[in-house]
C-alpha cells in the first residue's frame, strides 16, 4: 500500500526489517539450518543491499522521503521555545546521507557475512548461530539508527548498536579477555551515552520536537531561537544549543572512541576480526560521527561546539596515530588507525567540512572494512597467530590476500590516486582555510597534518612486516590456504578502496575547471534532497570565515595536498628503510622514555582504571557503608522502635473495665484541656 | 416527578423496612423463642436487609435528596426532626449490605446455638438504630437512634451466654457504652443550654445566642466528640472494642466493627457540618472544633496500629486495625476547616464503603476459622490455606486491601484520601502532618497484615487438622465481600461521585 503511493520508498522499512528476520530465523532455527545461519543473514543483507540502492537511485532521480510510521505517545507539553506539544514516534527520512550511508552499511554487512563463512564456519568455531543472529540484530539496529527521523529512535537504535557489540566482542565468552572487553566497550560507550540521553531529554525539553528534518524539527526550532534572541533555561540560544549539542556529543565521543573515550576500541579486538571489520567500518564506530552528521544542522549554529569537535577530532588523529607505531599486533594497528582516522572525519565535520566529513566516512568504510578482512585472512594463514613479528615473507604466498590489502594500506596511508588521499586531503583542506583565521582550528589542522606522517609509518610498517622480508615463524613459511568466501569480499572492497575517491576530486576538478566533484553534488541536493539538509544550507549557517595563502585558493589547495601527500609517503619511506628489510629488529631503543610511554597508550587505561579504582570504588564503598548502616540502621531502628512501642501500648489494655474509664475520662480531660487553653473557656 | 407523590415519612423506608423485619423476628421468637427453623430466620434477616438496600439504592438512583428539577430535594420528616437526603442515603447502603453479610454468614455460625430469632431480630434492631442515625436531624432523634443501635449490640456481643469472654465482654461494653452515653447526653443538654435548640439547623441558626456561654457550648460540643469516639471507635474512648470484638461471635464483630462504626461516622459528619458550621461556631467557642478531630486522628491511628503489630490474637488484631481505620476516617471530618473538606470527606466516606466490605469479610474469615473450631491466634491459622484455599485468597485480599496495596478496593480509596488530604493542606498544613501519619501508618499496618497472610500461605501447619467443610452462608459471604473488594475498583467512578455528593449534601 505504501509503495504504491510513496514509490520505491514504502520499502524503506524493510531495509531494517530484514536483518531482523534473518536475527530471529536464525537465533530460532539455526542450529538445523545449512552453513549455521549464514544463509538467512547473507541473503537478509544482500536483500538490504538491493533496497538500499533502489533508494539510492531514487534519491538521485530527484526524490527524498520522510514520513512517521508509528507514534507511540504524544501528549501536550509545555515546552522552552513555546511548542504546545510533542510527540514521539518512529519514521523514516530518506536523504541523500542517510542513503548513501544504507548502501555502505548494508553492503560492508553483506561482504562481512560472505567472509564468516571463510573466517568462522571453515575454522569450526561454535555457538555459529548466536553469531549470525547477533550479527543480524547488529545490521538490523544500525540500518534502523541510519533512517530514523529523529533523534529519540537514533538514540534507541544506538543503544541496540552498543549492545549489539557488547554481545559479539564477548563472542568467545569463555575466554577471561573477551568479556572484560565486552563489558569494557560497553560501560565506556554507555558513560557517554548518559550524557546523550541527557541531551535527548534536553532537547525534547527545549523545542517539544526531536525530529531531524522538516519545519517541525529541533534544528529549524533552534534557529529560529537563535534568532529571535530567546532565553532558554536561562541561558543565552546560543549557549544553550552548544551545551545540549556537546551533551549529545558525549555518545558521539563514545561510540566513535575519541579522546577521551577511546579506550575501549583497542580492547574490543578480542571479538572475532569479521565484528570488528564491521564495528569500525560500518556499524558502532560510524554511529557517532554519522549522528554528527546527521544533525550537522544543530552543530552548525553552534561555532564553539564545531571548534570543540574539530579539535577534538584532530587531537585524537595525533594521539592514536603515535599509539598504532609501536604496535606489534596487527589488529592493534589497525584499532589506532581507527581511532586517528574517525578523528579526521570529526575535524572535517567540526570545521564545517560536511563533504569532507562524509567523504573520508565513506572511504574509511570501505578501506578499513578491507583492512580488517584482510588482517581476518592473514589470522586464518598464520593459524590464528597475530603478532606481527611472526609473520613476514606472505606477499608471494598470498597474492590476492596481499594486493588488496595494500590497496587499502594506501588508501588509509592517503597516497594518491587511492581512496583515501581525496578524502584526507579534503578535511586538511577544509581545516587550513578555516584554521588560517581561527587560531584554535589551525592547531587542530597542525595535529591532523601531523598525523598523516605517523599514519603512513604504522600502515607501511604493518604491510612490511606482515608480508615482506623473510618468513619468521613455522607457520609463516607454510600459510594455511583462504577459500573464496574470503578472497571475493577482498576483491570487492580492494576495487572499492580504490576507486571510491574518485567520486569527489575536489583538486583535480579545481585545476581542470570541470564539475566532477559528484559527492558534493549529491550531498547538496543536486539530486534529490530533503529542504535543509543540504552542504549548502549548512555552509551557510556555519559561522566561520574562510582564509586563503597567497591570495589564491587552488594556491592553498595545492600547497595543502602537497603537504599531506608528501608527509604520507615520508612516513611510508621511513618504515620501508627501517621495516622493509630481510630481518627487521624492533628499534625501540630509537624512541627512548617515548617507547614506552606509547606502549602504555600514554597510561590512558591506568588513569581510567585508576577512576575507576581509586576514585568511584572508594566512593561506592562509602556509599554502601553509608547504606549498611545508616539507612539501613534507620529502617532496622524503626522496626525495633515501632514493635517496642507496640508491646508497651498494648499494655494500656489492661482488661480491668476500671481502668478503662478511669484512661477514658483522663484522656477526654486531657482533650478538654487542650480546647479550653486554646478557646480561652477558662478565662 | 414521579406519576405518585409517596408520604414524607415513606423516605425512610430503608430503615422502616428494617424495624419491620426487626419485629417479623420478634414476632417469631414470641411464638417459638427455641425455634432452630435457620433458613427461614435468616432468610428473613437477609431479606429484610436486602430489600432495605434496594429501596436505598432505589431512591438513590431516583434522585432523592439530589437538587434539580428532575429529583425530588431533600425530604424533611417530622418537621426536620429526620432528614433523607444523599448522605443518610449513602450510609444506609454501607449498613445494609453489612447487615445482610452479617445474616447469610450467621446461618452457619449459629449453628448449634439457642435463640436464633432473638439473634437475628437483635441485630436487625441494632440495624434499624443505624439507619435512624443517618437519617436523624436531632439531638433528641440522635440519642435515641444511638440507644436503639447501643442496648441490641451489648446484647449480642454477651449473646454466647455459655462463654466467659463473651459475657465478660459484653458486660465491659455495656459499662464503658453506658459511661459514653452519659458523657454524649450531657453534652446534649448543655448545647440545648446554650442554643436552646436540638433540631441541628436550628441549633446553627441560633449560635449566635449563645453569646457569653462559648465555653459552656465548646464543652458540650467536647463531649458530643466524645459520644462519636465511642461509636466509632477511637481513643480515647476506643477501650471496649478490642475486648467486645474478641469475646463477641465474629459475625457481630465484624457488624460493629462495619456497621457501627460507619453510623457513629455519619452522626459526626451530620451533626458537625449541620449544627456547628466551623466560622460560627469559632466565633462563639474561640477555637476550631477541627483542632479536636486532627488530635484524635493522629492518636487513633497511631495507637491503633501501634498495638495491633505484636497482637498474637486474629479478633484482636483486627480489632485494633479497625480502630486504626477509624482514625483514618477522623481525617473527613478534620479536613473540614479547609477550602477542599468536602473533597476529603468524600474520600474518606468512600474509604468506609470499601472498609465495609475488607473488614467485614476479614471478619467473617475469622468466624469461619471459628466454625472449623481453629484456635484463636496466629500460630492456629498456619497452613491454612491448604485446605481452604478460597477463603485464604480472599482474605489474603481482605488483608492487602486493608493495608492499602494495589490493586484492591482499599488501595484506591487511601489513595484517594491521601492526596485530597496533601491537596487540602494547601490551606492548612496541619494536614500535612496527617498525611504524613496516614502513609506511616499505612506502612505499620503492612506488617502486621502480612502476618497473617504468611501464616495462612507460607508456614506449616503446627498439627495435622482433618478436611475442612465448607458452609454455604459463610463461604458467600466471604467470597462475595472479596469480590466486591476487588471489583470496586471498576465501580469506583460512581461510588466516587455518590460519596462526593453525600460529602456536598451536608458540606455547605
Amino acid at each position: 500500500m505504501a509503495a504504491t503511493a510513496t514509490g520505491p520508498f514504502g520499502f524503506a522499512p524493510a531495509i531494517a526489517v530484514l536483518p531482523l528476520v534473518a536475527f530471529a530465523v536464525t537465533l530460532l532455527f539455526g542450529k538445523h539450518l545449512p552453513k549455521k545461519g549464514a544463509l538467512p543473514g547473507i541473503i537478509a543483507t544482500a536483500g538490504s543491499l538491493l533496497i538500499s540502492l533502489v533508494m539510492f537511485a531514487a534519491v538521485g532521480g530527484g526524490n527524498a522521503y520522510h514520513t512517521t510510521l508509528y507514534e507511540w505517545t504524544a501528549g501536550a507539553a509545555a515546552s522552552e521555545t513555546g511548542a504546545e506539544g510533542i510527540a514521539f514516534t518512529f519514521g523514516v527520512l530518506i536523504d541523500p546521507l542517510s542513503a548513501l550511508m544504507l548502501v555502505i552499511v548494508s553492503l560492508v554487512a553483506l561482504l562481512v557475512h560472505v567472509f564468516s563463512l571463510g573466517y568462522m564456519n571453515a575454522e569450526g568455531e561454535t555457538g555459529l548461530p548466536r553469531y549470525y543472529a547477533e550479527l543480524g540484530l547488529f545490521t538490523f539496529s544500525m540500518l534502523a539508527f541510519v533512517f530514523a527521523d529523529n533523534l529519540l529512535m537514533a538514540f534507541m537504535f544506538f543503544e541496540l548498536v552498543g549492545l549489539c557489540s557488547y554481545l559479539l566482542i564477548g563472542f568467545w565468552f569463555r575466554t577471561e579477555s573477551a568479556p572484560s572487553a565486552a563489558k569494557k566497550a560497553f560501560l565506556v560507550t554507555r558513560f557517554g551515552d548518559y550524557f546523550f540521553l541527557i541531551g535527548v531529554v534536553a532537547i525534547a525539553a527545549t523545542f517539544g520536537t526531536v525530529g531531524f528534518a522538516g519545519e517541525a524539527s529541533f534544528v529549524t526550532a533552534a534557529e529560529t531561537a537563535i534568532d529571535d534572541g530567546a532565553t532558554l533555561f536561562g541561558f543565552d540560544a546560543q549557549t544553550w544549543v552548544t551545551i545540549t549539542g556537546l551533551l549529545v556529543l558525549g555518545g558521539v565521543l563514545g561510540k566513535s572512541a575519541q579522546f577521551p573515550f577511546h579506550t575501549w576500541l583497542p580492547d574490543a579486538m578480542e571479538g572475532p576480526t569479521t565484528v570488528s571489520a564491521l564495528i569500525h567500518a560500518a556499524t558502532m564506530v560510524a554511529a557517532g560521527v554519522y549522528l554528527v552528521a546527521r544533525m550537522f544542522g544543530y552543530y552548525a549554529l553552534s561555532p564553539t561546539a564545531l571548534s570543540i569537535i574539530a579539535f577534538v577530532g584532530g587531537f585524537t588523529a595525533l594521539f592514536a596515530a603515535t599509539m598504532g607505531v609501536v604496535k606489534d599486533d596487527v589488529k592493534q594497528v589497525l584499532a589506532y588507525s581507527t581511532i586517528s582516522q574517525y578523528g579526521y572525519m570529526m575535524l572535517g565535520l567540526g570545521v564545517g567540512g560536511y563533504v569532507a566529513g562524509v567523504f573520508h566516512l565513506l572511504n574509511h568504510a570501505f578501506f578499513k572494512a578491507l583492512l580488517f578482512l584482510g588482517a581476518g585472512a592473514v589470522i586464518v594463514l598464520m593459524h590464528h597467530e597475530q603478532n606481527m613479528w611472526k609473520m613476514g615473507g606472505l606477499k608471494d604466498k598470498a597474492p590476492v590476500t596481499y594486493y588488496t590489502f595494500l590497496a587499502g594500506a594506501l588508501a588509509l596511508a592517503g597516497i594518491v590516486p587511492f581512496s583515501g588521499f581525496w578524502s584526507k586531503d579534503e578535511v586538511l583542506f577544509d581545516a587550513l582555510i578555516i584554521g588560517l583565521e581561527q587560531p584554535i582550528i589551525l592547531a587542530a589542522y597542525a595535529m591532523g597534518l601531523v598525523a598523516v606522517f605517523f599514519t603512513g609509518f604504522y600502515t607501511f610498517r604493518m604491510v612490511f612486516l606482515t608480508f615482506h622480508g623473510e618468513p619468521r615463524s613455522e607457520t609463516a613459511e607454510d600459510p594455511h590456504p583462504v577459500g573464496w568466501p574470503i578472497k571475493v569480499p577482498l576483491i570487492v572492497l580492494g576495487i572499492l578502496a580504490t576507486v571510491t575517491g574518485l567520486v569527489n576530486m575536489a583538486p583535480v576538478a579545481k585545476l581542470l575547471d570541470v564539475e566532477i566533484t559528484f559527492l558534493e553534488f549529491w550531498l547538496d541536493g543536486e539530486y534529490g534532497s530533503v529542504e535543509g539538509l543540504t552542504y549548502h544550507a549548512y555552509h551557510e549557517t556555519v559561522a566561520f570565515e574562510e582564509g586563503v595563502i597567497g591570495g589564491s585558493e587552488t594556491t592553498t589547495m595545492l600547497l595543502s595536498a602537497g603537504l599531506s601527500l608528501g608527509l604520507a609517503l615520508a612516513g611510508a619511506f621511513t618504515a620501508h628503510t627501517l621495516y622493509n628489510v630481510p630481518e627487521p629488529t624492533r628499534h625501540m631503543q630509537k624512541l627512548g622514555g617515548a617507547y614506552s610511554l606509547l606502549r602504555r597508550n600514554y597510561y590512558q587505561d591506568e588513569y581510567q582504571v585508576w577512576l575507576a579504582e581509586g576514585l568511584t570504588l572508594p566512593v561506592a564503598r562509602a556509599a554502601d557503608r553509608f547504606d549498611q548502616t545508616v539507612i539501613d540502621g534507620l529502617v532496622n531502628g524503626t522496626s525495633t522502635v515501632s514493635l517496642f512501642s507496640s508491646s508497651w501500648v498494648k499494655r494500656i489494655q489492661t482488661g480491668i473495665v476500671t481502668n478503662y474509664a478511669a484512661l477514658l475520662v483522663g484522656g477526654f480531660i486531657a482533650l478538654l484541656l487542650v480546647l479550653g487553653y486554646l478557646g480561652g473557656w477558662f478565662a | 416527578m414521579a406519576v405518585f407523590q409517596l408520604p414524607e415519612w415513606a423516605a425512610l423506608a430503608p430503615a422502616l423496612i428494617l424495624a419491620g423485619t426487626a419485629l417479623v423476628l420478634f414476632l417469631f421468637d414470641s411464638i417459638n423463642p427455641r425455634s432452630t427453623n435457620r433458613p427461614l430466620l435468616a432468610g428473613t434477616a437477609v431479606a429484610g436487609s436486602l430489600a432495605s438496600l434496594a429501596v436505598a439504592v432505589w431512591f438513590t438512583a431516583a434522585g432523592v435528596g439530589a437538587t434539580g428539577i428532575e429529583n425530588y430535594g431533600v425530604v424533611d420528616v417530622m418537621n426536620g426532626q429526620f432528614i433523607v437526603d444523599r448522605l443518610a442515603l449513602y450510609f444506609m447502603i454501607i449498613i445494609s449490605i453489612v447487615t445482610a453479610l452479617v445474616a447469610v454468614a450467621s446461618y452457619d455460625y449459629l449453628r448449634d446455638h439457642t435463640y436464633q430469632a432473638e439473634y437475628y431480630s437483635l441485630v436487625v434492631l441494632a440495624a434499624t438504630g443505624m439507619s435512624m442515625i443517618a437519617a436523624s436531624n436531632s439531638l433528641v432523634t440522635i440519642f435515641i437512634a444511638l440507644e436503639l443501635t447501643s442496648l441490641p449490640s451489648y446484647a449480642l456481643v454477651a449473646i454466647l451466654k455459655d462463654n466467659r469472654g463473651s459475657v465478660e465482654a459484653g458486660l465491659k461494653y455495656f459499662l464503658i457504652g453506658a459511661l459514653s452515653s452519659a458523657i454524649f447526653v450531657y453534652g446534649i443538654s448543655l448545647v440545648y443550654g446554650a442554643t436552646g435548640s436540638l433540631q441541628l439547623e436550628a441549633i446553627a441558626a441560633n449560635l449566635g445566642a449563645a453569646g457569653e456561654m462559648g465555653g459552656l457550648l465548646g464543652l458540650g460540643i467536647l463531649m458530643l466528640v466524645g459520644g462519636v469516639a465511642f461509636k466509632t471507635a477511637s481513643v480515647p474512648f476506643h477501650f471496649w472494642a478490642p475486648e467486645a470484638y474478641e469475646g463477641a461471635p465474629a459475625p457481630i464483630s465484624a457488624f460493629l466493627s462495619s456497621a457501627s462504626k460507619a453510623a457513629g461516622f455519619v452522626l459526626a459528619f451530620r451533626v458537625f457540618t449541620t449544627a456547628f458550621p466551623l466560622e460560627a461556631t469559632t466565633a462563639v467557642i474561640g477555637v476550631d472544633w477541627t483542632v479536636a478531630f486532627v488530635i484524635l486522628a493522629i492518636v487513633t491511628m497511631t495507637l491503633g496500629n501501634f498495638a495491633a503489630a505484636t497482637q498474637e490474637n486474629v479478633k484482636r488484631m483486627l480489632a485494633y486495625s479497625s480502630i486504626g481505620h477509624a482514625g483514618y476516617v477522623l481525617i473527613g471530618l478534620a479536613a473540614l476547616s479547609t477550602e477542599a473538606g468536602d473533597l476529603v470527606m468524600g474520600a474518606a466516606m468512600m474509604h468506609l464503603l470499601v472498609y465495609g466490605f475488607m473488614n467485614t469479610g476479614a471478619f467473617l474469615f475469622v468466624a469461619l476459622a471459628e466454625y472449623w473450631g481453629v484456635g484463636p491466634t496466629f500460630a492456629d491459622y498456619n497452613g491454612l490455606s491448604k485446605q481452604a484455599p478460597f477463603a485464604s485468597a480472599a482474605m489474603a485480599v481482605f488483608m492487602f486491601s486493608l493495608a492499602g496495596v494495589p490493586p484492591f478496593g482499599g488501595f484506591w480509596s487511601k489513595y484517594l484520601l491521601y492526596t485530597e488530604t496533601v491537596n487540602a493542606a494547601a490551606d492548612n498544613t496541619v494536614l500535612l502532618v496527617l498525611a504524613a501519619a496516614l502513609v506511616v501508618n499505612s506502612a505499620l499496618s503492612l506488617y502486621y497484615y502480612s502476618r497473617l497472610v504468611k501464616a495462612l500461605w507460607i508456614e506449616e501447619p503446627i498439627l495435622d487438622r482433618d478436611r475442612l467443610t465448607q458452609p454455604t452462608g459463610l463461604y458467600a459471604a466471604i467470597i462475595a465481600a472479596a469480590v466486591m473488594t476487588v471489583v470496586i475498583l471498576p465501580a469506583f467512578d460512581p461510588i466516587a461521585t455518590a460519596a462526593l455528593e453525600a460529602a456536598a449534601a451536608v458540606v455547605g
